[in-house]
């Protein structure tokens, strides 16, 4: 498969919450929530990342109907995306939880 | 009919939080943004309240700018006014700041570098082409280009300035340390070499000579306003204290 560089924390959000078709307003409020407030998205980078991932044929738009909440769906090719980085992203806590282990024992 | 005046900005390339603080500012007066001017902000009278603002720079056609002002204004940012790919937007304080991530933060300023370019580059390179024109011609075709090519080039200077500050900005941001001290330092380079020129060299003629001195004003007289002010900022202080 080819490489992509490493998603920015933002952009990984983002991902996860378009395997729904969701609009800006309701990504965003999906991770807030979900994160209990820990992590949140401004809507200007909200919206640069959207565009970024439309170019990238990462997501589409799925429902233009009310121009002003669009919503938005991963790709095929923005699934592989994601689980590839969610890959990266596994072994990287792995290692945390395997030095934190060695700490304490 | 409501109470209305108008603002200087003090350039949004090179002062954007200052300005942004100043509208607060006057907010917490009662004055309110309301629109752009042609080198500012208009204003008008209404009852105080701590807003704060924030300026976008984005290319958007006018679907997108519908969904990007609903997005917006669903997290407590209202649109004030747009000018081309400015946008000015106020909010309550405390709101979410309209960037979260220092990556888009960086394209907010790579885009406003890129738009400002697209005026600059041609309009240097038409001032760089008459400055040749010039070198090469003689009579009156010399005299009209050297009248033309020195407007321009008064104009230019500023423009050039301020489109180096923004990617200065951008780099900043982005963690590019050595451009962002070379661009600080290159207007003090750029002035000693101008200096030289009107100190030590002896021709008193020429196009390059000219350019020298034109530069060697420009810097310092802007170095010299911003000193002025400074001074002047510094002697206001004390005397309200």
């Amino acid at each position: 498969m080819k490489k992509y560089e490493q998603l920015t924390d933002s952009m990984f959000y983002i991902m996860a919450a378009l395997t729904k078709p969701r609009h800006g307003y309701a990504i965003m409020s999906l991770i807030e929530e979900t994160s209990n407030g820990v992590v949140s998205i401004g809507p200007a980078s909200m919206y640069t990342i959207i565009k970024k991932l439309l170019k990238q044929d990462w997501i589409y738009l799925y429902d233009n109907s009310d121009s002003r909440r669009k919503t938005y769906y991963l790709t095929d090719k923005g699934k592989e995306v994601l689980e590839a980085e969610l890959i990266v992203r596994k072994r990287m806590i792995e290692i945390a939880e395997n030095g934190l282990r060695e700490v304490e024992g | 009919m409501k109470q209305t005046k108008k603002i200087t900005s003090e350039g949004l390339a090179f002062f954007e939080e200052k300005d942004m603080k100043k509208l607060r500012k006057y907010s917490l007066q009662g004055w309110h943004v309301y629109d752009f001017s042609i080198r500012g902000y208009k204003l008008e009278k209404g009852e105080s309240r701590d807003y704060i603002y924030n300026i976008d720079y984005r290319f958007l056609n006018d679907d997108e700018k519908e969904e990007y002002i609903e997005l917006c204004a669903q997290t407590g940012w209202t649109h004030i006014a747009s000018d081309g790919d400015l946008h000015l937007f106020r909010a309550n304080r405390g709101t979410k700041p309209l960037y979260t991530d220092q990556g888009t933060k960086v394209e907010k300023y790579a885009q406003s570098g890129r738009t400002m370019s697209k005026v600059v580059v041609p309009f240097v390179l038409i001032t760089v082409l008459l400055w040749i024109g010039e070198i090469f011609s003689s009579g009156i075709v010399e005299s009209i280009l050297f009248t033309i090519a020195t407007i321009l080039t008064v104009i230019a200077l500023p423009l050039v300035w301020a489109t180096i500050t923004i990617f200065k900005n951008k780099w900043k941001l982005a963690g590019r340390k050595g451009l962002v001290t070379f661009v600080s330092i290159l207007p003090i380079l750029l002035f000693c070499v101008a200096a030289y020129v009107v100190f030590f060299v002896e021709k008193r003629e020429g196009t390059i000579i000219f350019l020298s001195y034109m530069l060697f004003g420009a810097i310092g007289f802007s170095y010299l306003i911003s000193l002025v002010t400074l001074i002047y900022q510094k002697v206001r202080k004390k005397a309200v204290y």
